[in-house]
């Protein structure tokens, strides 16, 4: 009897107790549901006034991004993506103010990209990336851009070929035709020996007419985190081989003794920079190795001769070597600017001796030697062998 | 907030008995001691928790005797 | 005895892996790299060295005490007095170095994934599981080890592999540029991990095949060594100079990854592997202190104390510490001397004395 009371009471403090457990369940706190995020692709950074910052967020409307591949012309007037804006002290204060007018919890882990309007830049970046590496939600591999102008208009831009700008950029970066920078290699850049920085220039296109897209356009110039200047795209062309990021190029040029250009496409390359001090002078040879096909010829030359191929190598070389030099001699004499990772290069064959340089590195920069010594292989025709459409007497080495 | 806290505890404490003092059989004295004490001391720890988080504790205790130590090889 | 289980050596190895690596890899690579900055892949070469010798005091002193655990052979070498107080001190050491392990683990939880969940509900969650292990005994243990260990180890394989693309190997340079020293302070913080490998010394009373325990010990501390340097390689190649900047490298390292924009944000599956890893090591750690109090207090039967102790150790693990940056200051300065202190010179000193008790016989 006693045992069987013993054991009721047992069971229903176990009873009451689990039923106050409960209380505890009220909250999963960290429960979202995805029908309750606004999913930010794309970020803008813009300088407001008195030292604020304008924050602008493009939105993507679900409802308009799942259904875009399916729906042929008709709804025009659905667009896939929203642009925000939000002006405050911090990117965090600015985006607690945009909160307020976006009734989805605003989550940036599908941030993609992050632009960074032209005035910002001048002013220095620095201070604003840290939200980025310190907030848990964005992400590293976010590319970062700078705009022409204000970053929002970017953003702005409806795309006709992608659902979004965002994209646009994502696909431009992950192409390589211009520099291609994430969040992490920006900090590493900023930490690191060169003191200087680069990040792909972009561009509100409305060529053709009534359209609109995106272009990369050469290459913003940092000083420490302050833009310094802006290169073009031949240029940039230059840095990237030197940075040893180069994948896609097409070199032209006309032959010696031919009338007409040739194209070719690059297939792979590799640079390396071997730094060398000698009697303190500081000397950089780059090591240049292209492999490329030709795809387009002008000339009367039969490129399936051997001979003729490799005297085309020898001023393919040629060519390579001097857009390279074009471009050291501009960022070397106008930015003042590493780009190139000597620095990094130095640092890594001579510790000891860049130890003593290292504060003066603005000024040693502009005097380093550069070498280039490059390797071309033509490695195919293409389809065809003697150029089409002329008569076979005419065909030059035959 | 602080007595609910407190009731929690008691609570997960009244649970951790329920479901071991059964499993103990008679001859397991001294384990039902080492039982009890152990759960009374985690008990009135939590509670003095509650109260007083800031309360020192033996991580202070190591901080003070090791800290010297450790600065000294981190620098 | 009190544990009627028994394990083999390759299974005690299996065992000490995460103990060591559990918590060890989610934020000791940025503190090696701050001091050893890119020798940082050369540090846990240093730190390993005392988990060897570590695996070898126990094992020499297991040779003089057979069958007994460090808390049973401590009262055989100070006497009963001297033995029970510094038994103590380990009762004390592991419960606050479980908390700590805990905390970090659950600093690491919370501070990249459950932002708004409490800390304390994370911990008292692994704890309550951890204990459900402990309380099934040291083969279950075991066996729960032996099942998340492949899983584990390939996880990291696939970060690994799937990194490589935006690998730079020539971070690894200049090489030593500063000699051996940066290497040498960068190795200790994890060389107080590695000294947690005396916890061995609980668990080769229950092998089945004794003799091997030295060798698989020893493989033990060599896996995890490589562990640690391939995963600081790999942190160096992907984040260069800017490695210590980041509390949680590995895992932002992970979180890099992007093959063909759709194989991304495999974050989620890495944070579930380093959770399984955590609970083994947990599991381990809270096994060894069930035991040692087990047999300090002179129990017949372990399990009682297993809920009891669990929740003493998610108290260790809140009281004192209000932040993780008062977690990191404690576990990255002063626990490496701690650990070093009782995991490291307290068992050497009872080696020596046992093997001078051991030849005055002789000497007579």
């Amino acid at each position: 009897m006693n045992t069987i009371s013993l054991k009721r009471a047992v069971n229903l403090m176990l009873t009451f107790s689990i039923c106050l457990l409960t209380l505890f369940l009220t909250g999963c706190w960290d429960r979202v549901e995805i029908n309750d995020l606004a999913l930010v692709m794309a970020t803008g950074l813009d300088k407001a006034n008195d030292n604020n910052i304008e924050l602008s967020v493009q939105l993507a409307i679900p409802k308009a991004m799942g259904g875009g591949q399916g729906m042929v012309g008709g709804h025009g007037g659905d667009k896939p993506t929203i642009v925000e804006k939000a002006t405050g002290k911090t990117i965090f204060e600015a985006m607690s103010r945009l909160q307020e007018k976006v009734s989805r919890r605003i989550f940036w882990g599908h941030n993609e990209v992050i632009i960074i309007g032209e005035k910002l830049a001048r002013e220095g970046i620095q201070r604003h990336i840290d939200f980025f590496t310190r907030h848990p939600s964005p992400r590293e591999r976010s590319f970062v851009f700078v705009a022409k102008g204000k970053a929002i208009d970017t953003l702005k831009v409806i795309p006709d070929l992608e659902r979004s700008s965002a994209e646009i950029t994502r696909e431009l970066a992950n192409f390589k035709i211009g520099m291609s920078v994430t969040l992490k290699e920006l900090v590493q850049m900023l930490i690191g020996n060169t003191r200087a920085a680069a990040l792909p220039w972009i561009e509100v296109e409305r060529e053709p007419e009534n359209k609109m897209g995106l272009r990369v356009n050469g290459t913003a110039v940092f000083k420490k985190d302050k833009m310094v200047g802006r290169i073009n795209d031949k240029v940039t062309r230059g840095v990237l081989w030197l940075r040893n990021e180069i994948k896609l190029s097409a070199v032209t040029f006309e032959p010696k003794g031919a009338e007409g250009q040739i194209s070719f496409n690059l297939l792979r390359s590799h640079t390396e920079l071997i730094p060398k001090i000698e009697n303190g002078k500081w000397k950089i040879t780059a090591k240049v190795v292209t492999e490329d096909d030709v795809v387009e010829n002008e000339t009367k030359l039969n490129l399936m001769n051997p001979k003729i191929v490799k005297e085309i190598e020898k001023q393919l070389e040629q060519e390579i070597d001097d857009r390279i030099l074009m471009t050291v001699k501009l960022v070397q004499e106008e930015m003042e600017a590493d780009i190139f990772g000597f620095a990094d290069a130095f640092y890594r064959h001579y510790p000891d001796q860049w130890s003593k340089v290292k504060d003066q590195w603005d000024e040693k920069f502009p005097e380093v030697e550069v070498d280039i010594k490059s390797n071309a292989y033509i490695r195919r025709p293409g389809m065809s062998t003697s150029p089409q459409g002329i008569p076979e007497n005419e065909v030059k080495g035959k | 907030m602080k007595w609910a806290s407190v009731l929690g505890i008691t609570v997960v404490v009244m649970l951790i008995t329920l479901y071991e003092w059964p499993k103990m059989t008679k001859n397991l004295k001294k384990e039902k001691w080492a039982f009890v004490t152990l759960t009374m001391a985690g008990w009135l720890l939590a509670v003095l928790l509650v109260f007083l988080p800031s309360l020192p504790g033996p991580n202070d205790l190591i901080d003070m005797i090791f800290k010297p130590f450790g600065k000294l090889l981190q620098e | 005895m009190i544990e009627k289980g028994k394990i083999s050596a390759q299974q005690m190895a299996i065992m000490m892996y995460p103990v060591i690596v559990g918590t060890g890899i989610i934020s000791v690579p940025a503190v090696s790299a701050e001091y050893a900055k890119n020798d940082l892949w050369i540090s846990p070469l240093w730190a390993a060295l005392i988990g060897f010798v570590a695996v070898y005091i126990a094992f020499q002193l297991h040779k003089f005490y057979p069958g007994q655990t460090i808390m049973q052979y401590t009262e055989h070498i100070m006497g009963r007095t001297l033995g029970k107080i510094l038994g103590f001190l380990y009762l004390v050491f592991y419960i606050q170095m479980n908390g700590g392990g805990i905390r970090i683990y659950a600093e690491f939880v919370t501070g990249v994934l459950l932002t708004k969940t409490p800390i304390i509900v994370v911990i008292s969650t692994i704890v309550l599981v951890c204990a459900f292990a402990v309380r099934g005994g040291v083969e279950v243990v075991a066996r729960v080890a032996q099942f998340f260990f492949p899983l584990y180890v390939l996880s990291m394989v696939v970060i690994i592999v799937l990194l490589f693309p935006d690998l730079n190997y020539k971070n690894i340079f200049p090489i030593l540029a500063d000699g051996l020293i940066p290497s040498m302070r960068g190795a200790i913080v994890p060389g107080g991990w590695f000294a947690e490998f005396i916890l061995v010394s609980v668990l080769f009373p229950y092998l089945t095949n004794v003799e091997k325990g030295r060798k698989w010990g020893m493989i033990s501390v060599f896996s995890v060594m490589m562990t640690f340097m391939v995963t600081n390689l790999l942190i160096l190649f992907v984040f260069g100079e800017t490695t210590s900047r980041y509390l949680y490298p590995l895992f932002t390292a992970s979180r890099y990854i992007s093959i063909a924009d759709f194989l991304q944000k495999l974050d989620p599956v890495i944070m579930a592997m380093w959770v399984a890893g955590s609970f083994i090591k947990f599991s381990v750690v809270f096994y060894a202190l069930v035991i040692c109090t087990a047999q300090w207090l002179n129990l017949s039967n372990y399990r009682p104390i297993v809920f009891p102790l669990g929740f003493l150790t998610i108290l260790f693990s809140i009281w004192g510490v209000p932040s993780k940056m008062v977690e990191s200051e404690y576990n990255f300065i002063v626990f490496p001397v701690y650990s070093f202190f009782v995991q490291i010179l307290i068992p050497l000193l009872l080696l020596s004395i046992a093997f001078f008790r051991r030849r005055r016989p002789a000497l007579r």
